[in-house]
């Protein structure tokens, strides 16, 4: 009997990528459920073609690099399945398109692909569309207008309550209806509720933790308690700032991008609140109305710094330890064994 | 009850249905009565302590968590007048219930066993330690045996190297249990130590559980007595998280240290992951480490972080490579690094 040998452990959790990534695929379907209600099926045919796309990008690009695709990644889908979450429903094939390859091609391969990637794909790409179509990328359908599957001048298009924060104006909207997502806005980014039980499937499911979404929503809304824009009690104008543009979207699937995001606790922390408060910082000095993404690529960039710098802190805890175990204090020395012992 | 690593994993631990079978004797391996000269004593009560430590030394018999001689740690031990015994019967490993299973099931014997020991190095203290985290099992832990404390540890998986660390820290002296059972043999029987209890399980097994079986027996002789279902793919001797795999099993014997013999149909197919980075390792890693980071440092060409990293410190629990989602080897990259960093240390920065 000739077997072959393998290092231990000899069992392994079912966890596996697969089962992560369809998790996020499994959370992002409420979405696009509620996108389909308010705006018809329009919705369905922007993720079936952002998948497409990503999909089949990322598996020539892995051709391209000399790499067999593997079918059990679905992280070019769940890119596809993303970008038009972020964007309005009315938006063209081609910003999809564009989005997708910029996020596949530009953002995510070149760097070696699959957990080498410095920038969230989704978040690049989007950005990337952004800036080339910065008109029709901020106007908004109205929820409960069924689309037509090509988009022509007749659809009624009008700006967010993002766009009227930006002016120094308190949305018309009443907060229950932000929150049920009943306001024009990104196609996923709207219905804060839906997204909130996303976010619980996520962390009941383990795929993220709670510590970045929460440092990330508590960073945005210190931001903006300490720097109003509109006119209104603090914690109305707070409520407004959260609940518009993609901070909620963005604290469920983009910050917890397991890839871009520091690994240990205090660096989460650190990287989740200095995200959200920059994302309403640029909101403050940026040209468009959400910047969002903006604030985030600037974060991926230092995540490797945040990581190393979290290494160099728990080093020196460990030091500290250490040094306590050895070498004990003289004084009460009864008692500090007791509390070595239990370290 | 104690909770050891702060850290850690949960694991489920498949000792059913090996535990509350009875421990049993293989006819087709039978187990020889090899007798100590001399009588034996009819008040064992009324030993001297050297005479306890040399019956243990003529009886060959072998502590099995650390594989040392048991006459050479009583000694030791009464030298350095440590204050207490802790049996170990911790077996936080799943399938193996090697130790659990003679505690339940030889209580009597146990103790008589842990009393000789006591005497024999002139200590008053004795616990027996257990492995809490049990929720599949049909049996139940008592809080004590034989008036013995039972102190149930409620820690996650690498619960028993920390149990152990702790235990050296505060001057015990850690014995294994069956180590002391047949410690109990020697002086109550006049029998050496010719066996071992072997934990036999896996889904290959067509009976698994634990048995005693002679020593010297190969694993592949053990697996055909106890009968097997299909020809296995994996066979692990040792734990399942820290055991090593066979290429051979006929060419292996079991020694006194060897606590289970696992069989298993599946092979692990390479899924071609790639690291997603989601730092579920850092999270697991009971020594605060971060297999992440170590391996990409030890991936990069850039080596100069990996000092900081403090692979040394991995104690090889395997907790890592258990909740990669991506299958990595991790405890191997970790091996390396720890290599790598001593390397490194000894010849002044320069690998």
């Amino acid at each position: 009997m000739k077997l072959r040998t393998q290092n231990p452990p000899h069992i392994r959790s079912r966890e596996s990528n697969l089962t992560m990534m369809t998790d996020i695929v499994i959370a992002t379907l409420p979405l696009y459920a509620m996108a389909v209600y308010y705006y018809g099926t329009r919705a369905l045919l922007l993720g079936g073609f952002g998948v497409i796309v990503s999909s089949l990008a990322d598996g020539a690009c892995q051709l391209l690099a000399g790499k067999i695709p593997n079918i059990r990644d679905l992280s070019g889908a769940v890119t596809g399945l993303l970008i038009p979450l972020l964007l309005p429903a009315s938006a063209g094939y081609s910003m999809i398109l564009l989005a997708a390859l910029f996020g596949i091609a530009v953002a995510k391969q070149p760097f070696g692909g699959m957990g080498q990637n410095i920038f969230n794909p989704a978040a690049a790409g989007t950005a990337f569309a952004m800036i080339c179509w910065p008109k029709s990328a901020f106007a908004y359908p109205i929820p409960f207008e069924r689309l037509p599957a090509m988009v022509d001048d007749t659809v009624r298009l009008v700006s967010s309550p993002a766009y009227s924060l930006s002016l120094g104006g308190t949305p018309n909207i009443d907060l229950l209806d932000m929150l049920l997502g009943n306001v024009p806005g990104p196609m996923g980014g709207t219905n804060i509720l839906v997204l909130l039980t996303c976010l619980i499937f996520l962390i009941v499911r383990k795929t993220v933790g709670l510590a970045m979404p929460a440092a990330f929503l508590g960073g945005a809304s210190l931001m903006a308690l300490l720097t109003p824009r509109v006119d209104a009690p603090a914690l109305t104008a707070v409520a407004y700032e959260l609940m518009s543009g993609l901070l909620v979207i963005g604290a469920v699937f983009l910050i917890n991008d397991p890839v871009t995001s520091p690994k240990r606790t205090l660096p989460k922390i650190f990287y989740g609140f200095g995200t959200g408060a920059l994302s309403v910082a640029f909101r403050h000095i940026g040209r468009y109305e959400e910047s969002f993404l903006f604030a985030l690529l600037v974060m991926n960039a230092t995540v490797w710094i945040i990581d190393v710098w979290g290494e160099h802190l728990a080093h020196a805890m460990r030091r500290k330890n250490r040094e306590f175990k050895t070498n004990p204090p003289v004084s009460e020395p009864a008692e500090q064994d007791v509390g070595a012992a239990q370290k | 009850m104690r909770s050891y690593p702060r850290k850690g994993i949960l694991l489920e631990q498949n000792k059913e249905p090996g535990l509350s079978k009875e421990i049993r004797i293989l006819p087709a391996l039978p187990v020889e009565r090899s007798e100590l000269p001399g009588p034996v004593s009819s008040t064992p009560d009324l030993l001297a302590p050297y005479e306890i430590v040399s019956i243990a030394k003529e009886a060959n018999i072998v502590d099995e968590i650390d594989g040392r001689r048991l006459w050479k740690k009583l000694a030791q031990a009464a030298r350095e007048s440590v204050s207490g015994i802790v049996v170990d019967a911790l077996d936080d490993e799943p399938y193996i219930s090697s130790q659990l299973a003679p505690t339940l099931q030889f209580p009597e014997q146990l103790h008589q066993g842990l009393r000789l020991a006591l005497r024999a190095i002139g200590a008053s203290k004795s616990s027996i330690e257990i492995y809490r985290n049990l929720f599949d099992l049909d049996t139940r832990i008592p809080s004590s045996i034989m008036g013995v404390k039972v102190d149930r540890i409620s820690g996650s998986y690498p619960a028993e190297s920390y149990a152990r660390r702790r235990m050296q820290r505060n001057s015990t002296l850690v014995v294994g249990a069956c180590a002391l059972l047949f410690l109990q043999r020697a002086v109550y029987e006049g029998l050496r130590q010719t066996s071992a209890f072997v934990t036999v399980t896996g889904d290959c097994v067509a009976n698994p559980g634990n048995y005693e079986v002679p020593l010297g027996v190969s694993a592949g002789a053990l697996l055909e007595a106890v009968g097997l279902i299909t020809n296995p793919k994996r066979v692990v001797a040792g734990g399942s998280m820290t055991g090593f795999s066979l290429t051979d099993p006929s060419t292996v014997y079991l020694s006194q240290t060897t606590r289970g013999l696992l069989a298993f149909a599946e092979e692990f197919q390479d899924m071609g992951y790639a690291c997603l980075g989601c730092g579920r390792c850092t999270e697991a890693c009971p020594q605060g480490l971060s297999p992440y980071f170590i391996y990409k440092v030890m991936q990069s060409h850039r080596k100069h972080h990996i000092e900081l990293a403090d692979a040394d410190l991995c104690i090889g629990c395997g907790s890592c490579s258990y909740v990669c989602p991506a299958k990595l080897d991790l405890a191997q990259v970790m091996a390396q690094a720890a290599a790598y960093t001593h390397r490194r240390q000894t010849s002044g920065g320069q690998p």
